[in-house]
């Protein structure tokens, strides 16, 4: 017979409140094998945890059952309790009387009968428990880092100079993300090129990093660890070891000018041989293959003029598609986000006229390297316009579009207003329309009310309609502080667009194994405690992949990332979980069904001795397996028919 | 030869107690695309105007027109908005909510009526767009309108909201500009579109709501547009019976040809123009230029 503790926990008034802790207490110190019942306050803190361990010394106890929250939350802190006090972690069951009692109901003597129900079920698998070993695996110390933006570029840099080899992978053929579109950051207006070029550069010439750009990762297995990653290399008809960056190719190009830059968000034009922008990194040409004349229709005249011009003989056509492996410890997704087509929003006008734009857009407007060289112009007719109104939320909080905020809109329009005050002078009108200002981070709220200051016109309210009157725009508002409704005549409209989650971020997901919250975002384990992590073990998120964040916010994070892959990397070997799959060799007829059930590749079958093995190195505990077994084999540690069996009996 | 759509017509009270010409155009047009009208007996008003105040009479009323045009088993065809508006929404409610449907089938046996849910509710847009379709009317044009500039006005009840589901989008309806191009006509997009024509302001602001007219009309002219079409009556009614006292209020002498989208579209079909009772049209019609088929 067993000798059974149970230890009920109050969790404040959480639990106790509901659920009467000195009957259930005295309950369970009744149940067969259990030779100690205690209550306390708080079981996680340490007085708790001192009162668990004295009682195994003193009853001499071989399982423990803990009354409290969810496993989730604290079974990682009881199981430590109970191996100090000297019993095998895995002896060790929860009952959930909070989640699944207290915090559900209200009647405190059905609570009650409930939460014992739930104990005498626990006590019935604790009887059965198994004492379980931990085994140990080998870590790869290197890391791969998912997009090359702000975030990723970060993660990089952290992971690179504590020693980590870096695979950083990006799709596009420069890495810089969307900062490096941006001209001013907000609110200490510092130069966005100046910031983030240093340290494109660091990423380009640091020894541990590997910059694979215009490359995708297209598969992904194993487990913490060790896992192995196949990125795609896609062609860029340029040698970038030749390349030198010189431009001849693109000033040859038939097509020069020719083609929407996507840099410039659609505002200039490029090439099909080109650079997306003059402080690229890798400071290397790329042929478009789905606009250059050569690769599309075989022919450009009578041969390329790219390849005449280029004195190093870096062009090559002959380039092929290629995929490459890496062997990671870690990965660390930073794919970002995308702006939603404000096309989609009629009223807004986005479609109708050439004047109204996205913040993106007139960003690429401001910025002395983009298609107007830094003067604002209406991209109608060219002229400087003489009043602009930009309009908040476009999407954002919307419950027919987009729930949530963008969190970097109210600053980026007001970032604008001011740039736009200094740029355009005293007499222009500035009008902006909000919902709400939302300045929270450090220096916003200053900021805004310096903006306030340069006769800018706020209005709170969504507009209901911008119309285009042919050489101006009317914007129809119903202001919600004075009660009135605004006409607003204006020749400049900027629109904030909600940001979205990437279009491909669903199949993404599915190849890692990455969990969605439900804005489409990847779900991070805990929104508070566990921010940078996921449910897959090895892997983290920073940056708008996550959901909308500033710069600051996303450095903080891709650097919280960073270090939290790094304390898996620093070690040259870890624990794994032993709760998983098990072979009854007994049984076992050697159907092969599990290994083809696997989603985790843990399950393969011995040729010789026609009997499935497990490899405890890539087991994620998930259980397919044991249901699809159909002799009953496959069987999950302390998770065993008969044990689950015995719970059932006990509760009903 | 194609067989006959059959619709039972859901006639509403504007219709038929002022806006003969509606009436007359829909009944003159529609068996002309191959569509059958049924006139049913014993429907009773929508119950729209009484929603403010009653909804449960609202829903009651809609229930019954519609259990009443199910035993005719054919979709049933509104021309106004606003009954279309009304039934849409009920039959929206009365298929999602169980205990509802129950509460009114109840009320309903005192005339042995019970609804189903097993007949649709269509508009003259989404019958002539969807149902009958452009190519169709494509096919039946005798003088096509060609080059005539026109500004097509949907009203409000027509797309909105757009949760319940209306005959077309509520920010950016074509529709009825996709059934102008077919006549051959050339459908203007003008930055008034989705003004409100006045008329729910009538009762309470009349001064308010007549500007409003002469806004949106207004605006039709100094562009010049040289027709303008509707599919509602309450909105006819504000540009084409008021039209004089709706440009005095912008200080406007306002001739804009206002013309039901059927009387427009029988011309297109070549019905003479008294049978799609244009002379009861008060706006200058006669000013619509383009060669009329005899």
């Amino acid at each position: 017979m067993r000798r059974i503790g149970v230890f009920v926990c109050h969790c404040g008034i959480n639990i106790a409140q509901t659920v009467d802790v000195e009957a259930l207490t005295e309950y369970a110190s009744h149940l067969d094998g259990v030779v100690v019942a205690k209550h306390y306050k708080y079981m996680c803190s340490d007085v708790g945890a001192t009162l668990i361990k004295d009682a195994i010394k003193e009853f001499k106890l071989d399982a423990v059952v803990v009354a409290s929250c969810s496993p989730r939350m604290h079974e990682h802190t009881f199981r430590r309790v109970v191996c100090d006090g000297g019993v095998n972690p895995y002896r060790l069951e929860i009952a959930n009387i909070r989640e699944q009692c207290s915090w559900a109901h209200t009647d405190k003597e059905k609570a009650t009968e409930k939460a014992k129900a739930l104990i005498r079920s626990s006590v019935g698998k604790a009887h059965l428990l198994e004492p379980l070993k931990t085994s140990t695996l080998k870590v790869t110390p290197e890391a791969l880092v998912i997009g090359g933006g702000i975030a990723g570029i970060q993660t990089s840099l952290d992971l690179a100079n504590d020693g980590f080899k870096v695979y950083l992978v990006e799709r596009e053929p420069s890495i810089g993300g969307h900062m490096s579109q941006l001209d001013k950051t907000f609110p200490t207006l510092d130069c966005s090129s100046c910031i983030l070029t240093p340290k494109m550069m660091e990423v380009a010439n640091h020894q541990n990093i590997e910059l694979l750009s215009y490359s995708e990762v297209v598969g992904v297995e194993g487990s913490i660890g060790n896992y192995t990653v196949k990125i795609k290399k896609k062609p860029r008809y340029v040698d970038i070891d030749k390349c030198t960056g010189c431009g001849d190719c693109a000033t040859a190009c038939r097509l020069k000018d020719r083609i929407v830059s996507e840099f410039n968000q659609g505002m200039g034009k490029r090439g099909a041989a080109y650079m997306p922008f003059p402080q690229a990194v890798p400071l290397k040409y790329t042929i478009d293959s789905s606009k250059c004349l050569f690769l599309t229709k075989g022919k450009c005249g009578d041969e390329p003029l790219c390849k005449k011009a280029c004195a190093q003989g870096a062009i090559n056509f002959d380039q092929k598609e290629e995929i490459v492996e890496r062997k990671v410890g870690a990965i660390i997704v930073a794919t970002g986000y995308d702006l939603m087509d404000p096309a989609s929003l009629y009223e807004y006008g986005y479609s109708k006229s050439d004047d109204v734009i996205t913040t993106l857009e007139l960003e690429r407007l401001i910025s002395s390297s983009g298609p107007t060289k830094g003067e604002i112009l209406r991209p109608s007719n060219q002229t400087k316009p003489k009043s602009v109104t930009f309009i908040l939320c476009v999407g954002s909080r919307d419950e027919t579009q987009c729930t949530w905020c963008c969190r970097i809109g109210c600053m980026t329009a007001l970032k604008h207003a001011y740039l736009l005050r200094e740029k355009l002078g005293e007499d222009v009108e500035i009008n902006v329309c909000y919902n709400d200002i939302r300045s929270y981070g450090k220096g916003y709220e200053e900021f805004y009310r310096k903006v306030r200051g340069l006769h800018t016109n706020m209005f709170r309210g969504r507009p209901s309609e911008v119309r285009n009157m042919k050489d101006h725009l009317k914007i129809d508002i119903f202001d919600t502080t004075t009660n009135k409704l605004f006409e607003i005549k204006t020749e400049l409209v900027v629109i904030v667009p909600a940001m979205v989650p990437r279009k491909d971020t669903i199949d993404f997901a599915r190849m890692l194994r990455l969990t969605l919250s439900g804005d489409g975002f990847f779900l991070e384990a805990h929104p508070k405690l566990r921010p940078v992590d996921t449910f897959v073990n090895g892997i983290f998120i920073a940056g708008c992949c996550q959901g909308p964040k500033d710069i600051q916010d996303t450095v903080s994070q891709a650097s919280g990332a960073a270090s939290r892959a790094a304390t898996i990397l620093s070690k040259e070997e870890m624990e794994i979980d032993p709760l998983i799959a098990a072979v009854d060799e007994e049984i076992c007829t050697g159907c092969g069904i599990c290994v083809e059930v696997c989603p985790y590749e843990a399950r393969t079958l011995n040729e010789k001795t026609r009997i499935a093995e497990v490899n405890e190195a890539l087991c994620a505990g998930c259980g397919g397996c044991i249901s699809a077994c159909p002799s009953n084999a496959s069987i999950h540690k302390n998770f065993t028919k008969k044990q689950l069996l015995n719970m059932v009996d006990d509760i009903m | 030869m194609s067989t006959k759509k059959k619709y039972s017509l859901f006639p509403g009270c504007l219709m038929p107690t002022e806006q003969y010409a509606y009436e007359l155009s829909v009944r003159e047009v529609l068996p002309l695309l191959d569509v059958e009208l049924l006139d049913v007996d014993d429907f009773s008003c929508c119950g729209e105007p009484m929603k403010s105040v009653n909804q449960l009479l609202t829903i009651y009323l809609s229930a019954r027109n519609l259990a009443i045009a199910e035993k005719h088993h054919h979709d049933l065809f509104v021309p106004c908005p606003m009954c279309h508006l009304a039934l849409s929404e009920t039959k929206r409610i009365l298929d999602a909510d169980q205990s509802m449907k129950e509460r009114v089938n109840v009320m309903l046996s005192a005339e042995g009526l019970t609804y189903h849910g097993k007949i649709n509710v269509v508009h003259t847009v989404d019958l002539l767009h969807d149902h009958i379709g452009l190519e169709a009317i494509k096919n039946k044009v005798k003088t096509p309108l060609s080059g005539l500039k026109i500004a097509a006005h949907y009203g409000c009840h027509l797309i909105r909201p757009s949760e319940i589901g209306r005959p077309d989008d509520s920010e950016n309806p074509q529709k009825i500009e996709a059934i102008l191009k077919a006549i051959g006509a050339e459908p203007v997009d003008y930055a008034q579109k989705l003004d409100c024509c006045g008329a729910p302001l009538l009762a309470n602001l009349p001064e308010s709501a007549l500007t409003k007219t002469g806004q949106k009309l207004q605006a039709v002219q100094d562009q010049g547009i040289q027709g303008f079409v509707d599919v509602c009556p309450w909105c006819h009614k504000m540009f084409d019976s008021r039209q004089t006292k709706a440009g005095e209020t912008v200080a406007a002498k306002l001739e804009v040809p206002v013309l039901y989208l059927t009387q427009l579209l029988g011309l297109a079909l070549g019905v003479n123009s008294e049978k799609l009772g244009l002379d009861l049209n008060l706006s200058p019609v006669e000013k619509l230029v383009f060669k009329e088929g005899k």
